[in-house]
């Protein structure tokens, strides 16, 4: 039988010697080389753990190897120096903006090179075909951080396309870029694999990966193997171990019943415009550099929610920052009929509340408990200290976070954390909440979790949600009202019209 | 021949020196001369932008003014007693303070830190910054892992001003005004920053990164005869000033 490109024999892995929870609880698996092999299991899982470990990251950055051995190609890992070790494998991770360490692609893939000791003769040639290969050649000089997400991402396959690892490893690379980004990505790797390279990609959603896939192996707590072997064909006969293990299920998307007749919007927009930035000149005059949004005109309904879907990079945050009075815009907008610009930014601020991508960005507070508090002194001045202590951990029970009242909010998981920041942004009694990708850094369990208690905010207690996502499926299950930013203007749709077109 | 051209530790190695040499004399002539000589390299024998030159050297000027009158009014020593005992009473005060011996030590000490910033902003404007980092390493023996963490840092730097402006503007929606220097958003990247450290880490040991095994350079600055007089250069002229000019 041919070597396989990874094989994990007993792996037991914790974050501390100490520690009484496995993160890896004797795992043992083996992919096999020059296939697209794709890892799936539920948020906290150890998935990307069992990544880290493989790639040699780990033990080596933090945490403690209890027992096992990881074998690359049939080379221990722990043999192998790290310019070795990135020849057989190297990982593609998460966030885009967190994996280079050069301004430009150009110097990043000479960075690579130099890595592996390559003569320089060699790095100009070597360079350049990579950046061909991906079609990136165009971005070559361009600053790193000015790419879009899908770009950036590119960008980091290019690097690894030049290193010519024999197995690449995907840490949920596809998980905030847009789908017609992600299929390119997929794309590219099906094309990888006719080049003989190992494929292993770790991911919580599967319709992208499907036709390409090889095999599918599901993992569950501790990383164990649940069931492998799985392809498109029998993938039917696992459906209750994917809903049991809360990931999703790709199938024909639970579309939301049209919803009643529609109230009063509670945010509308009338002929509204959003430059992409406005600079001023020495003189205080204003010159506007392009255009997000022209002359849109939308109602976001009183308590409902309404969905916001568009490419990256579209314009979606900034018509938020916007309805906040923190991006400037043309024409009018109107909360609760009472226009924008005669509302006080704290006033407006009492009324509308905004969760943002990276929840950790907007914990102003070292407890759980505290979070809460802080909003509820801010915006209920008149409840004593025992009463808004006693209201702040009914607020955490009902979104299940009262066992981590006393911890760190940074210590919560992605889900908790968001979570957290949701309750606090809504425990100002904010009648209207905005969510920025709510699916960022999460898996279908936690975003679903969080959809249904706003939901049932919305239901019965009236409140008004308006989420932008790239996430169909997402938008199609939870909104009752959608819209699409695309080219400029804001349409509505209908779910069903979602999924006609092939890419959005 | 352009400033850009020399080899960049070569030319820190020459500024320093001759801050070093220029803090063992008492002249302000010497120093003005030293600035001058900044500026006309400066102007004349680099791409440097002027505007940033100018940006960089007016809160010199305004540090070097603030200097000279502290020095004029409080410095001990030779101080308005000796132009009072001389004769000279007669006069107004700015006139006497002039002629004493303070305005010379005040001169001194003002041109001194001209000709330190002029030296200063010669070599930052004349130099690029990976290049310099590329040389550190060549010429001075800085470590791969130093260079490259720092490289990391600087260029995550955009990314760091964009979650900034993101988390004091969500400290707003929630109600709380952060000021210019609060604490609270600056606790709040602090964490994100570690984190942050972790991956590009992680991201860089993934391409093949370490800081032990050997590696190629694209970049290789070498130092050549015109960096060597260009140092002995200009440490010879500030020795020769130095002797020369009359106290």
């Amino acid at each position: 039988m041919e070597t396989p490109a990874l094989r994990l024999q007993d792996l037991c892995f914790r974050y501390s010697e100490q520690g009484k929870r496995n993160i890896l609880d004797h795992v043992s698996l083996e992919i096999p080389a020059g296939k697209i092999t794709v890892l799936m299991g539920s948020g906290g899982c150890g998935k990307s753990t069992l990544a880290a470990v493989a790639a040699g990251l780990y033990p080596e950055n933090g945490g403690f190897l209890a027992s096992g051995t990881v074998e690359l190609f049939g080379r221990s890992v722990g043999e192998l120096s790290i310019p070795e070790r990135a020849r057989l494998l190297s990982l593609m991770f998460q966030n885009p903006e967190l994996q280079f360490c050069m301004d430009t692609l150009r110097k990043e893939l000479r960075f690579c090179l130099e890595n592996l000791n390559v003569p320089r003769e060699e790095m100009d040639g070597r360079a350049l075909a990579a950046a061909r290969a991906l079609g990136l050649e165009e971005q070559l000089d361009q600053k790193l951080h000015s790419l879009s997400g899908g770009e950036k991402q590119r960008a980091m396959l290019c690097c690894l396309t030049v290193l010519e690892s024999r197995c690449l490893l995907l840490d949920e690379t596809l998980a905030n870029i847009d789908s017609g980004a992600a299929k390119e990505l997929v794309a590219q790797m099906v094309r990888l694999r006719q080049e003989g390279k190992t494929i292993i990609a770790i991911d919580h959603r599967l319709e992208t990966w499907l036709e390409a896939a090889d095999e599918i192996i599901i993992l569950g707590q501790g990383a164990q193997v649940l069931a492998r072997g799985i392809n498109r064909d029998n993938l039917a006969e696992y459906r209750e171990l994917f809903r049991q293990e809360g990931l999703y299920y790709p199938e024909k998307p639970h579309l939301k019943a049209a919803a009643l007749p529609e109230p009063a919007p509670a945010v509308e927009l009338k002929g509204v415009s959003i430059p992409r930035a406005v600079e001023k000149d020495r003189w205080g005059r204003k010159t506007v550099r392009g255009w997000l949004l022209r002359d849109a005109c939308a109602a976001f309904p009183q308590g409902r929610m309404t969905a916001v879907l568009g490419k990256s990079g579209s314009g979606k945050t900034s018509t938020f920052l916007s309805v906040l009075k923190q991006h400037p815009y043309e024409g009018s907008i109107f909360i609760r009929g009472r226009d924008l610009k005669s509302i006080r930014e704290r006033e407006l601020f009492g009324q509308i509340g905004m969760v943002f991508q990276n929840p950790g960005n907007q914990f102003v507070s070292q407890k759980a408990e505290e979070e809460l508090l802080r909003s509820l002194r801010l915006w209920e001045r008149d409840l004593s200290e025992e009463a808004a202590r006693e209201k702040a951990l009914a607020l955490l029970d009902s979104f299940g976070l009262r066992p981590w009242h006393r911890f760190s909010p940074y210590m919560l998981s992605q889900g908790q954390q968001r979570r957290l920041a949701v309750l606090a942004v809504l425990a100002g009694r904010q009648e209207i909440l905005f969510l920025d990708e709510p699916t960022y850094g999460q898996d279908r369990r936690s975003t679903d979790a969080i959809m249904e208690r706003l939901r049932l905010k919305v239901e019965t207690e009236g409140l008004t949600v308006v989420f932008i996502t790239h996430d169909r499926e997402l938008a199609a299950a939870w909104a009752d009202k959608l819209y699409r930013l695309e080219g400029q203007k804001l349409l509505e749709t209908r779910p069903e019209d979602l999924f006609e077109e092939a890419a959005l | 021949m352009k400033l850009e051209k020399l080899n960049p530790s070569l030319k820190a190695l020459t500024v320093l020196l001759c801050a070093i040499e220029l803090s063992f004399q008492y002249l302000a002539g010497l120093n003005t001369a030293v600035f001058l000589v900044c500026l006309l390299l400066l102007i004349f024998c680099s791409d440097a932008s002027l505007k940033t030159a100018l940006q960089i050297l007016i809160p010199a000027f305004i540090a070097a003014l603030g200097l000279f009158f502290m020095g004029l009014y409080y410095a001990r020593g030779n101080s308005l007693t000796d132009a009072e005992l001389s004769g000279l009473s007669s006069l107004p005060y700015a006139v006497r303070a002039a002629l004493s011996t303070n305005f010379g030590a005040a001169l001194q000490l003002a041109t001194r830190l001209l000709a330190f910033a002029g030296l200063g902003v010669l070599f930052a404007l004349t130099t690029d910054r990976e290049l310099f980092l590329y040389s550190l390493m060549r010429q001075c023996r800085l470590p791969a892992g130093f260079a490259y963490g720092i490289l990391a840092a600087v260029n995550l730097m955009p990314e760091m001003v964009r979650e900034f402006k993101t988390v004091r503007l969500a400290f707003r929606v929630r109600g709380l005004r952060p000021g210019p220097f609060s604490l609270g958003p600056v606790f709040t990247m602090l964490v994100n920053s570690i984190r942050w450290s972790e991956s590009v880490a992680m991201a860089m040991e993934s391409k093949g990164f370490s800081g032990e095994q050997p590696r190629s350079y694209y970049l290789r600055p070498k130092v050549r005869w015109y960096d060597w007089l260009f140092c002995l250069g200009a440490l010879g002229a500030i020795l020769a000033g130095m002797l020369l000019l009359p106290k």
